[in-house]
C-alpha cells in the first residue's frame, strides 16, 4: 500500500471515529440532560469546620486541619460582602479551603452571612474596626498564636486592605489580596453606570434598605451580556461530560446565590471609593482615621486575573506600587474573576503559587 | 499533503471557535453601547420608575397592615434592631466571662478543645535546606 492511500484510510477512519464519538456524545447529552434537569443541586462548601463565633449574622469557621503538622501562622479568609463565602469551598478536590488544609495551613473563614434588613444600617467602620478586629482577637486566641495572615477575595480583599491600614501595629503579618480593586476610576463600565449624574445611591438605600442581590447580580450579567446564552449553548455541547456539568453546576449555584449589599455600606462605597475614589487617593477616613495604604509594611502578595470583567487590571494594579511594604509581590494570572480562585484552572495557577508564596512566610 | 489529509476539517470545532469568538465580539459590542451616558441616562431612569413604584406599594402596604392591626415591615425591622442590639449586648457579656474565666476557655465560652496538630510544619524550600 501506498503512503499516500495509507493516509487516506487513515483520515477516513479518523472521520468515522469522530463520527462516532459525536453520535454517542449526542446520546449522552440526552440520557445525561435529563438526570440535569430531575437531579438536585449540589450542596457546597462541605469541608468539615466548627464555628468558633457567631454575631448577628456573621460566622466566624476553624477548618478542621487535614495535615499533621501544619504552619505556625493561622491564615483568615475573609470574603466579599455581596457573595457567598462556599466559593473558596467548592466540593472535595475543587475546594481552595481544602487545598489550604492538605498543604498544612490552620484555616479560618469570617462568613459574613445575609445581610437582615437591620443590617441595611452597617457600614465599613463597622466590618474593619470592629467585626474584623473581633474575629482575629478570637483566632489569635483560639489558636494561641500573636499574628495572622489573611487572604481577601474582592471586596473582601478591600476589607483586609482597610484593616491592615488601619491597625498598623496589629497581629497582621501577611497580606495576599485577590482580585482587590483600589484605583476606582479603572472600574470600567461599573463606575460609568453609578455615575454620579445619573445614580442616585441615596434614593437606592433610602427606599430599599439593603441593594437586593438582584440588582446587583444584573449589573454583574450586563457586563458580559452574551455570557449567559453561550453557557447554556456550552452546557448543552458538553452535557455528556459529567467533570464539565459538575463544575457548571458549582458555578452556576454560587453564581445565582447572591446576597443582599448592607446598604449604608453600598452608599459608603458609591460614594467614597466609586466617586471620589478616596482609597486611592488616601482620603478615606473611617471612624475617624485616615486611610493611608502607603503605610502598610507587612508582606503583601497581591494576585490579579488577566481577563478579570468584575474588577479589571487597571482597578487592581497600582496596589503594589502603593504601599510600602518591603517584602511585596504581584502575580497576573489567567483566568477570569471568578475562574482565578476556584475551579481547576485555580487549582493549576492560583493555588500552587499562592501556597510557595504564604508558607515561606507562615513560621 | 498527508498531513493535510490527517488534519481533516472538524466542523463542531470550528462551531466552537465560532462561538467563542462570537461571544467576544458581541460582548464587546453591548459593552460599547452600554458605555454611553445615554444608556447611564435610561437605566437611572429605569431604576428611579421602579423605586417609586416599590415606594408606593410599600406605603400602600403599611397603611393597609396599620388598618388591621397588624405590624408593618417598618415594625418588624425595629424589632429586628432591638434584638441585634441585645445580641450585641450578650456577645460583650459573654466576652467578658470568657476574659474572666481565663485562657482554659474557648473564645465563645466553649470549653471543648479538639486536638490540633502542632505548628511545626516547615515550608519546602527549609525541608530540602536541611536535608
Amino acid at each position: 500500500m501506498s503512503s499516500a492511500a495509507a493516509s487516506a484510510e487513515i483520515a477516513d477512519s479518523s472521520i468515522a471515529s469522530r463520527v462516532r464519538a459525536e453520535i454517542e456524545r449526542a446520546i449522552q447529552r440526552n440520557i445525561k440532560g435529563l438526570q440535569y434537569l430531575t437531579s438536585s443541586p449540589p450542596t457546597l462548601g462541605l469541608t468539615p469546620k466548627d464555628v468558633i463565633y457567631s454575631r448577628g449574622t456573621l460566622k466566624l469557621y476553624h477548618y478542621r486541619p487535614i495535615a499533621d503538622e501544619v504552619y505556625r501562622v493561622p491564615v483568615l479568609l475573609t470574603m466579599s460582602l455581596v457573595s457567598k463565602a462556599y466559593i473558596l469551598d467548592l466540593a472535595p478536590g475543587q475546594s481552595f479551603v481544602e487545598y489550604l488544609l492538605k498543604q498544612g495551613f490552620d484555616v479560618y473563614m469570617i462568613d459574613w452571612g445575609v445581610p437582615r434588613p437591620e443590617d441595611s444600617r452597617l457600614r465599613l467602620e463597622d466590618y474593619v474596626l470592629d467585626f474584623m478586629p473581633d474575629c482575629i482577637s478570637r483566632i489569635l486566641a483560639d489558636s494561641a498564636e500573636p499574628d495572622i495572615s489573611i487572604i481577601g477575595y474582592c471586596m473582601g480583599g478591600v476589607l483586609a486592605l482597610l484593616y491592615a491600614a488601619l491597625c498598623l501595629d496589629g497581629p497582621l503579618r501577611n497580606l495576599v489580596c485577590l482580585t482587590t480593586p483600589v484605583n476606582y476610576d479603572g472600574m470600567g463600565l461599573m463606575r460609568q453606570w453609578s455615575d454620579r449624574r445619573y445614580f442616585d445611591v441615596d434614593r437606592i438605600v433610602d427606599t430599599l434598605g439593603n441593594v437586593p442581590p438582584e440588582m446587583l447580580s444584573a449589573s454583574f450579567e450586563m457586563l458580559r451580556p452574551v455570557a449567559r446564552v453561550v453557557t447554556q449553548i456550552r452546557l448543552w455541547d458538553n452535557m455528556w461530560n459529567d467533570e464539565f456539568v459538575k463544575s457548571y453546576r458549582m458555578f452556576d449555584r454560587w453564581a445565582a446565590d447572591q446576597i443582599p449589599f448592607p446598604g449604608e455600606c453600598f452608599r459608603q462605597t458609591t460614594k467614597e471609593l466609586m466617586w471620589e475614589n478616596k482609597l486611592y487617593k488616601k482620603e478615606l477616613v473611617l471612624g475617624g482615621r485616615l486611610v493611608d495604604i502607603g503605610k502598610i509594611r507587612v508582606s503583601l502578595l497581591t494576585v490579579m486575573a488577566e481577563h478579570d470583567h468584575i474588577v479589571p487590571y487597571e482597578a487592581a494594579k497600582d496596589l503594589v506600587g502603593m504601599v510600602s511594604s518591603p517584602d511585596k509581590r504581584e502575580i497576573v494570572l489567567k483566568g477570569g474573576h471568578v475562574s482565578l480562585v476556584a475551579g481547576p484552572n485555580a487549582s493549576r495557577r492560583l493555588w500552587p503559587e499562592l501556597d510557595r508564596w504564604l508558607s515561606e512566610r507562615s513560621t | 499533503m498527508a498531513d493535510r489529509r490527517n488534519s481533516t476539517f472538524d466542523p463542531l470545532a470550528a462551531w466552537r471557535n465560532w462561538l467563542s469568538d462570537a461571544e467576544a465580539r458581541w460582548n464587546s459590542f453591548f459593552n460599547q453601547a452600554m458605555g454611553t451616558d445615554q444608556f447611564s441616562r435610561v437605566i437611572s431612569r429605569f431604576t428611579e420608575l421602579s423605586l417609586n413604584m416599590q415606594k408606593r406599594m410599600a406605603e400602600a402596604m403599611g397603611q393597609y397592615f396599620s388598618a388591621l392591626n397588624l405590624p408593618t415591615r417598618t415594625d418588624v425591622i425595629s424589632l429586628g434592631e432591638r434584638l441585634s442590639s441585645i445580641e450585641e449586648r450578650l456577645t460583650s457579656i459573654e466576652a467578658s466571662l470568657a476574659r474572666l474565666a481565663g485562657a482554659g476557655e474557648g473564645p465563645d465560652g466553649a470549653s471543648i478543645r479538639i486536638q490540633r496538630p502542632p505548628r511545626t510544619k516547615q515550608p519546602l524550600s527549609e525541608r530540602e535546606g536541611s536535608r
